[in-house]
């Protein structure tokens, strides 16, 4: 390939779909970035990142190498960010289709879909009746109760031709953009058995779509694939200084809209449909992802007094930010409420019903950006917490999403230490996903194969392995690492410590609590005793926990079926406060308390203590 | 005026260091440290059963930057003769690779001659190299089996091997944290999930002297205080504060004259009394006394 002269080689790498692991975004800070000088010339910045032997060796980081000449370049297995390998097919089918049964029951929204498509056979004109050709498409929308207000002049151009040829039958779609409906797109004939319309959750670290068929409600497909910013920078934070890089946030928005493109198109292969039938598409997302989308700077979410561009978008057509459905077809944004809580919270409150509910009940999102809202129909409070990745397999040394072949369920004999496990479709094990991680975590800790501070009893080298390679799809065994350990207890600290603080902050106690929903990409359950084993979740009755799945996404669907949910979401979005934690001194405490499995403070877990 | 005096729920837990003839050791006598059921000093509302013990620091090798016996078992007998000290703490510096490398066999004889020279009990540190004390400190521990020592440090990078051998051979354990009441909370919870009960462990804080940290280290001990008379057992014990390590260490220690020095040390010790330590380890023998007076003075009404 050919890349202009300074371009870095982990630049070009990312123009040619090569992706190498890059925890800071390039900054030549995390040194994940190693990759073999086979020919050529580059200039170096300087970085203590590199021993004298890896120099040696042709050993240079990616981002601070810049192209002088004619490269070959050798990129060795661990600095590959290898989303093949966690997912064969890169865009695996979700677990769940329909929402978990504990999602409050659909059609609680009024069906009326963003989109709908409308069969009109209008009356030739005569001499007696010669009004023109868009009013008498008014008329006849008029007489079924639809009030147009808007019509695009590409539209009008064609409508006399099309009219005409199409023996005054023809079928509009109408999608309400902003209070006001508007002819989106006239086609001949009755096409309005097909129209479809998609959810997506876009997640800082993994993507989820739906297919939806906005007739009949029913959810025809759903896809889930790692979001391919990663190679950009792991958190949001690195995604943002990185959008600031020359072109960084083009190559950010491409990142994110091939990958939806992709699942599209992957989609309505699979159900035979085609791309013009799909008129509209809902987006629920965190701030910095929605706005990265829209290629819209998002530099100032980052800084003092941390400001997003804008919480409430308009609708705007999907091809203005490259996404390909029908070229005319829609694209809605979820409101968000903050730069650290988005929409993806909104569409969560608004599927698990938190801002319905009479006693007070927490919703737990727990993803990269780890989100919690406390609340009731009275209020509704935010705060978001940084966990990372590892809830979500990402960043772990046999971590994947919760896809077929997933470990999902583990038990550990406490006599011999052998193990049984149970995959995700009952595949030959390719790795571990979130729930696997708690089971196993928590299975160690029962059996005393790790203390409480996560380190493995002598013997094991601070390695223990979960499946054998020849039993696994894998060339190397399934294990799980101090390290990994380690990784998950900073994660779940981050999550318990934000919704401790948030609630303590609100002045109530976890006990107060009588519902708390559980959110986030974890297959199709979470063991919510093993959670509270490894001190994730709070040590209350498991009554009170409520498992939802994917809420976002959910909520996403409501949105994209209903204008109704519409309307709601944006109402939870204004109505959510957000308490922005890393200003509250009582977070820190917390946090450290909770570097401990199941916490420091055994108090607060009755049933673990001995 | 009437007083408003705490009611604490909880307690600081006793620890006995050195066994009896009659409870199976060779000790003179047995030291009893904390049991605090108040904070510092405040007669009034609570007891105060155990006055703060002060341990002499004593090495196997001779100390390179501050002066000491070239014998140890010399140097034990002066402090328990001329010194009149209750209590020694032994560290075997001369375990460590880079100090002369002394084998596991060696030490556990020296304990034993130790033992045998004096009928103090005994306090017995490591060199601070994990690997070395990990082989070390146990055969210590079983040379001195019975004698109910006190026996340190663990951390929590490192506590699962002396945790055994202390649970073993009968002894008490420090348990070391770095001026962070989590982590010394976390790591009493984790040697006594061994199976070691509170009752037996001291906590090392980690402190600083004066001028350097003092106040931090204050506060760390203040809150755990705090903590264990709320009633949290996991940091109800008492505390072991290296006062002459960190003393000596100042600049102002050690370049004003010894006079100087030796109030560091004994101002570093007094503000850690009313911080709540409960065992001081130190040096200089003019400065002990000192603190001893103090201590006196404190307890006489």
């Amino acid at each position: 390939m050919e890349v202009a002269k300074d371009t870095t080689i982990l630049n070009a790498a990312i123009s040619a779909g090569v992706y190498i692991k890059s925890a800071c975004g390039g900054d030549g800070v995390c040194g994940q970035c190693k990759v073999i000088l086979k020919k050529g010339k580059v200039a170096v910045q300087p970085a203590g990142r590199l021993s004298p032997e890896e120099k040696q060796a042709g050993i240079h980081l990616a981002c601070l190498s810049e192209v002088h000449g004619d490269l070959e370049v050798e990129i060795p297995p661990e600095s590959k960010l290898d989303f093949e390998k966690l997912t064969t097919d890169a865009y695996s089918a979700a677990e769940e289709i329909e929402p978990p049964a504990s999602i409050i029951k659909e059609g609680i929204f009024k069906h009326s879909p963003l989109a709908t498509k409308i069969y009109l056979e209008l009356p030739q004109p005569n001499l007696n009746d010669k009004i023109s050709d868009l009013e008498r498409l008014y008329r006849q929308l008029a007489k079924i109760k639809v009030p147009i207000s808007q019509i695009s002049l590409s539209n009008i151009k064609r409508l006399g031709e099309l009219l005409r040829d199409s023996d005054w039958k023809v079928t509009a779609t109408l999608a309400k953009k902003d209070g006001v409906t508007e002819i989106v797109h006239l086609e001949s004939a009755d096409t309005s058995g097909k129209n479809f319309g998609m959810c997506f959750d876009i997640g800082t670290t993994t993507i989820s779509a739906q297919l939806v068929d906005l007739n009949s409600k029913h959810t025809l497909g759903a896809k889930a694939a790692y979001n391919k910013q990663a190679s950009f920078g792991s958190d949001v934070i690195t995604r943002i200084i990185y959008a600031r890089e020359k072109d960084g946030l083009e190559k950010l928005h491409n990142a994110v809209a091939e990958e939806m493109n992709r699942m599209i198109q992957e989609l309505i292969k699979e159900h035979n449909i085609d791309l013009n039938d799909v008129n509209c598409v809902v987006c629920a997302g965190n701030t910095t992802m929605i706005q990265l989308l829209l290629e819209i700077d998002p530099s100032y979410i980052r800084k003092e007094p941390y400001v997003p561009t804008a919480n409430f978008l308009p609708v705007i057509r999907a091809s203005e930010v490259e996404i390909n459905i029908n070229p005319r077809g829609l694209l809605f944004c979820v409101p968000g409420v903050s730069s650290y809580v988005g929409g993806d919270v909104s569409a969560g409150v608004l599927s698990c019903g938190l801002n319905k509910a009479k006693n007070l009940s927490l919703l737990i999102d727990i993803g990269t950006n780890g989100e919690i809202v406390l609340g009731n129909k009275d209020f509704l409070v935010a705060s978001a917490a940084s966990a990372g990745p590892a809830f979500e397999g990402s960043g772990l040394s046999c971590g994947m999403r919760a896809s077929a072949g997933a470990i999902e369920k583990v038990k550990i004999n406490p006599k011999n230490f052998s193990v049984e496990y149970k995959t995700i479709g009952s595949a030959r094990a390719r790795g571990i996903c979130g729930s696997g991680y708690i089971d196993i975590i928590s299975e160690m800790l029962r059996t005393g194969l790790i203390d409480k501070l996560g380190r493995m009893k002598s013997g094991y080298n601070k390695e223990f392995i979960i499946v054998k390679k020849e039993e696994a799809d894998s060339s190397a065994d399934i294990i799980i690492s101090e390290a990994d350990i380690e990784n998950i207890k900073r994660a779940k600290a981050a999550i318990y410590s934000a919704a401790s603080a948030l609630i303590r902050h609100m002045g109530f106690d976890f006990k107060d609590l009588k519902k708390i929903f559980i959110a986030g990409g974890f297959g199709t359950s979470i063991d919510i005793e093993k959670a509270i084993t490894i001190g994730l979740l709070p040590g209350l009755n498991k009554s009170r926990f409520v498992f939802v799945g994917n809420s976002s996404l959910a909520g996403a669907r409501q949105i994209l079926l209903s204008e109704e949910a519409m309307e709601k979401a944006e109402k939870i979005a204004k109505k959510i406060t957000y308490l922005e934690l890393s200003v509250e001194p009582s977070y820190m405490d917390e946090y450290m308390a909770a570097l401990f499995f199941p916490h420091t403070d055994l108090n607060r877990f009755p049933s673990i203590r001995h | 005026m009437e007083l408003m005096f705490e009611k604490w729920a909880g307690a600081v837990s006793v620890l006995n260091i050195g066994a009896t003839k009659e409870e199976g050791g060779t000790r003179a006598k047995t030291i009893q440290i904390g049991g605090e059921k108040t904070l510092p000093f405040l007669f009034a509302e609570g007891a105060l059963p155990h006055k703060p013990v002060i341990a002499f620091e004593i090495w196997d090798v001779p100390p390179q930057d501050w002066p000491g016996e070239k014998d140890v078992l010399s140097w034990a007998e002066i402090c328990a003769k001329d010194y009149g000290a209750e209590l020694l703490c032994l560290r075997l510096q001369g375990s460590h690779p880079d100090f002369g490398n002394k084998s596991a066999a060696d030490q556990a004889k020296l304990v034993v001659q130790l033992l045998k020279k004096v009928s103090l009990p005994l306090v017995i540190l490591g060199c601070g190299d994990d690997t070395k004390d990990n082989l070390v400190l146990p055969a210590c521990c079983e040379a001195a089996r019975g004698e109910r020592c006190l026996i340190g440090s663990a951390t929590q990078d490192s506590y699962k091997t002396l945790t055994a051998a202390v649970l073993a051979d009968g002894h008490n354990i420090i348990a070391e944290s770095p001026i962070d009441i989590n982590i010394a909370k976390q790591l009493n919870i984790l040697i006594s999930d061994m199976g070691l009960a509170l009752e037996r462990i001291a906590v090392n804080p980690t402190i600083g002297a004066l001028g350097y940290g003092l106040e931090y280290a204050y506060s760390i001990m203040e809150r755990a205080r705090l903590a264990g008379l709320s009633g949290d057992k996991t940091l109800a014990c008492p505390f072991i504060c290296f006062v002459g390590q960190e003393a000596w260490r100042a600049k102002e220690a050690k370049e004003a004259g010894i006079e100087q020095g030796i109030l560091w040390e004994a101002i570093t010790a007094t503000a850690l009394i009313q911080a709540g330590a409960d065992l001081l380890v130190m040096r200089h023998p003019k400065a002990i006394e000192k603190v001893k007076k103090y201590i006196g003075g404190l307890f006489r009404s």
